[in-house]
């Protein structure tokens, strides 16, 4: 932090070597050592600092280490002084407060601390996403964001109170042997809840991520709104359950999925439309988390190891493809100019690596085999399978779970059909997009890293099943029942496999065709002369599966058809808005503004009139004093 | 060695049985308009034709236009190769890998609706958007009917999910799970694999700039892909491990054929679907895949 006025190359090697420290110190409790703890001989607040380092706060440390990293090398030639003199060295300082404050928020073991690393969290993220502050859209997004995560930090605020006034101390730790504990579970759920973007409490997500520059994005998405699943996974296992916990955690996962991705499909903003699959991934990390909660509930851990394993791997590889999409975008608003998909097309003609990186990004979110983002989803699916075939009670929810999963796969795939297809294929539909250049080698190499993070896992799962298992083991916070075999091996085998194969039978394609390939303009149906604007666009792709959840997205269309017998110029734009915050939200906050609005008229600053309240709430006083009798002494 | 002979030969019947079935349907559907019809092996004469001609590509495809056809026939390849066949157990076999057949058909769909794409061309967006809207209504139904093979045998490994299923919860499930294949492989009355100018038809209109080995690719990857589906039908709804080896071989055999003469005869007998009705229809797949869920689970408790 300290280098960030001192140059851009001293901040990004003090960055690059800090999170490489952390990451080194976060691989430890992974890989068996003991936890590490730190207490400090001065007090802050009132209380001694309290370091911890364990299983579960390393899983999500090594994640934003990896993240901080591209973030931070991706922003030297994103966000660079030439071209945003203003914001650069503000960016630099936000950014490691950031990374700081999430550090602090894995670590700390006191409520108090982790409060205010909380709230350092919340504002860093906070002049992050605004710091192209000149834009209205993005004053408005930060103050959306601002206040949501304010109630979430309000909900925190009486949670935590709430725990040291039943434990008589700050200090936090296993409490599932005081059972008057469970009920607070919810306040958490609420707190923990917006900051992860579960369904309804997503609101200020969307309009955050896309406005937000995009390396911030990338942080935003791929491992701030992760804090929020920390919390309810650390407390999940911390404090005893109530027994509904887990169906709600599991049905508001199911939401989330489903209908983040519903939403996603009728967005025309690139980012804002990659922000609504963060509100899917959640749903699906969360639909792993409730499972292994109604297991514990169930005393059936061999199941929930498998559903809480795949969401916790979900949590790094969500971290890895969006970042990686994020970045990605950002290349794409880095040299076109904008994030509206219509405006767009043909691109990996001028950025053929900004493209490749973004198609493998695609393939992983939607669960592709051999990437990760199937890794995780497998496991989450074997869980759900296992809960259901083995007759247990839980089978009610995971029948609905598994289909539901299911669909947001077949959902999530389209999405990124719809994506990679209108953005980088088929022809340039405007100037801008048609002298679009490649992103600089900066930008190219962090987009490479995350790409090789998300093979790398999708390739050999195996190995990082024993750091899993520690995890997982550490949040059951017992031992029996948890010698679950590796079952990652023969998936990673067929995963090599497959990959395998297909390069081979690409590279033997490619090869045998290239002297025999001629090149002619699109055929479709002998049609002459297409243009580029007669191409389908993203909104008539996602047409369809729109059409069926109209219910919920209530897309909003202007147009001005063509009438008479010369028609002159017709158009036609359609957009989504966001429904909770539109129809619910806003509404209800006009509300409250307009009761308190009746308040105003008492105050007109008439001295006259103040005096006469003066007096009328002294009689009033009087009034309720005297009949009972005086004051008593 | 033993297990690499069975994996080669698994993998020579797949690709050489396939092509097949397409012939079987059209003669089916000549007989039952009373014409010669082509030939039952016309495919492989179209395979081979299509294998030694050159390729001529849009101006806008990038190399992906080449390479997702390839992509997409391994996929549907190693999806086949993942079944077992009747008795005999597939090469390779984990818990879960059921799972992965689907993903691996999802990941065939993803190449070749990104080589439609490809081309900028509306027509071809169109079938492209269609294919992956109706696949979510179909992909539903099928981890529905995988759930009732699960809960059924307690099992989600391929080789040992196959339990005979009693008598009625069989018959919803075959009902359903044709339903799926008919849409899955774009037959009647869902997509019309016959016409290749008309403004409604779905995987026809996404193939249509392919040209050469890649469209030999995604030809014959469409015969494996329906071979696929007949044989999980015809596992799924027979009780193939419960006779010797020979003759469970003779009956899947028997069983995939009749699939092909059935799907022949709808093509022949019916019209296509109005396109609204589609998912409709698909969803009326989907609750047949789960009543039998409902009675295989209810039953037990």
């Amino acid at each position: 932090m300290a280098t960030s006025h001192a140059g851009p190359r001293w901040w990004t090697a003090s960055t690059l070597g800090g999170t490489v420290c952390a990451f080194i110190a976060a691989i430890l409790p992974l890989a068996g050592n003991p936890v590490w703890e730190w207490r400090s001989e001065w007090s802050l607040g009132g209380e001694q600092v309290l370091l911890r380092l364990d299983e579960i706060g390393a899983f999500f440390l090594l994640l934003l280490c990896v993240v901080g990293m591209a973030g931070a090398v991706y922003s030297r030639e994103y966000w660079n002084g030439t071209a945003h003199p203003r914001s650069a060295r503000r960016g630099r300082l936000w950014w490691n407060a950031m990374l700081l404050s999430m550090g602090l928020v894995l670590t700390v073991g006191n409520g108090l601390h982790f409060l205010l690393a909380w709230e350092i969290f919340a504002v860093s993220a906070y002049f992050l996403v605004t710091l192209d502050r000149e834009n209205p859209d993005v004053r408005t997004a930060g103050w959306v964001y601002l206040a949501a995560s304010h109630l979430g930090t309000l909900a925190l605020f009486a949670f935590f109170a709430a725990l040291a006034g039943h434990t008589g101390s700050w200090e936090l730790g296993p409490m599932r042997h005081i059972p008057a504990l469970a009920p607070f579970y919810w306040l958490a759920l609420l707190g923990f809840g917006i900051k992860a973007g579960i369904f309804p409490l997503h609101i200020w997500l969307p309009s955050a991520h896309a406005n937000a520059p995009s390396h911030v994005s990338a942080l935003m998405s791929g491992v701030a709104i992760k804090m929020g699943i920390f919390g309810l996974v650390r407390f999940g296992s911390w404090l005893p359950l109530p027994a509904a916990a887990g169906w709600a955690v599991a049905g508001l996962g199911c939401a989330s999925a489903v209908l983040g991705v519903a939403f996603a499909l009728g967005q025309h903003d690139l980012k804002r439309l990659l922000a609504y699959h963060s509100v899917e991934n959640i749903g699906i990390i969360l639909i792993g988390l409730g499972f292994a909660m109604i297991a514990v509930d169930q005393g059936r851990p061999e199941w929930g190891i498998l559903a809480l394993a795949g969401g916790l791997l979900h949590v790094w590889n969500h971290g890895l493809f969006k970042a990686l999409l994020f970045l990605g975008a950002g290349s794409v608003l880095h040299a076109t100019g904008t994030r509206e998909m219509s405006r767009l097309g043909g691109l990996w003609r001028p950025m053929p690596w900004t493209a490749g990186f973004f198609t493998l990004g695609a393939m992983a979110i939607c669960g592709l085999p051999p990437l990760n983002g199937f890794v995780s989803e497998w496991l989450v699916f074997s869980g759900l399978f296992d809960a259901a075939r083995h007759q247990t009670d839980a089978v009610l929810a995971a029948v609905p779970a598994a289909i539901l999963l299911g669909a947001t796969g077949a959902l999530a795939l389209a999405c990124f059909i719809k994506v990679c297809g209108v953005v980088f294929l088929g022809a340039p539909r405007t100037e801008s997009a048609h002298k679009a250049h490649e992103c600089g080698p900066a930008m190219r190499g962090a987009m490479a890293a995350l790409a090789a993070g998300c093979i790398a896992i999708g390739l050999a799962p195996a190995l990082l099943w024993p750091a899993l298992l520690r995890v997982a083991k550490a949040w059951f916070g017992a031992d029996e029942g948890m010698a679950a075999a590796n079952r990652l091996v023969p998936l990673g085998a067929a995963h090599l496999c497959i990959a395998l194969l297909a390069l081979a039978v690409a590279a033997l394609t490619v090869r045998s065709l290239r002297a025999r390939t001629a090149r002619a303009v699109t055929w479709d149906c002998g049609y002459a002369i297409p243009t580029a604007r007669m191409q389908y666009t993203a909104e008539s792709f996602a047409g369809i599966i729109t059409g069926w959840f109209t219910w919920i997205l209530r897309p909003v269309v202007h147009a001005g058809l063509p009438e008479g017998f010369f028609p002159t110029r017709a158009h036609r734009a359609s957009h989504t808005p966001e429904t909770v915050l539109e129809r619910i939200v806003r509404p209800c906050a006009l509300a409250i503004l307009k009761i308190s609005d009746l308040a105003r008229g008492f105050q007109q600053g008439r001295t006259q009139a103040y005096i006469f309240y003066l007096c009328a709430a002294l009689l009033a006083l009087a009034l309720a004093v005297f009949p009972g009798g005086g004051l008593k002494p | 060695m033993s297990v690499f002979i069975d994996t080669s030969l698994r993998l020579l019947a797949w690709l050489i049985l396939a092509p097949l079935l397409p012939g079987v349907i059209n003669k089916v559907k000549a007989w039952v308009a009373g014409r010669q019809g082509p030939p039952v092996l016309q495919l492989y004469y179209d395979l081979a034709r299509l294998w030694r001609k050159g390729v001529v590509i849009s101006t806008l495809a990038s190399p992906g236009f080449i390479i997702a056809p390839a992509v997409a026939w391994v996929a549907v390849i190693g999806a086949a190769a993942l079944l077992p066949l009747a008795g005999a157990d597939a090469p390779v076999s984990f818990d879960g890998d059921v799972l992965l057949l689907v993903y691996l058909l999802a990941l065939a769909r993803f190449c070749t609706a990104w080589g439609a794409m490809e081309t900028g061309s509306a027509f071809e967006g169109m079938g492209a958007a269609r294919e992956v809207s109706y696949a979510i209504l179909a992909e539903v139904g099928i981890i529905t009917a995988i759930l009732t093979l699960a809960v059924q045998s307690g099992s989600i490994s391929l080789s040992s999910m196959f339990e005979p299923l009693p008598g009625p919860s069989a018959a919803l499930l075959a009902v359903g799970l044709f339903i799926i294949l008919l849409a899955e492989n774009c037959r009647v009355p869902f997509d019309d694999p016959n016409t290749h100018l008309e403004l409604t038809m779905i995987h026809e209109v996404m193939v249509l700039d392919h040209s050469g080995p890649p469209l030999a690719m995604i030809l014959h990857g469409a015969s494996v892909k329906l071979m696929l589906f007949a044989v999980f039908l015809a596992q799924a709804v027979l009780p193939l491990s419960e006779v010797p080896l020979v003759m469970s071989l003779a009956l899947l055999a028997l069983a995939v054929l009749l699939v092909a003469v059935a799907v022949g005869l709808v093509e022949s007998l019916t019209a296509r679907l109005a396109f609204r009705r589609v998912p409709l229809l698909l969803t009326i797949g989907f609750l047949f895949c789960l009543f039998p869920l409902l009675l295989t689970w209810m039953g037990e408790i």
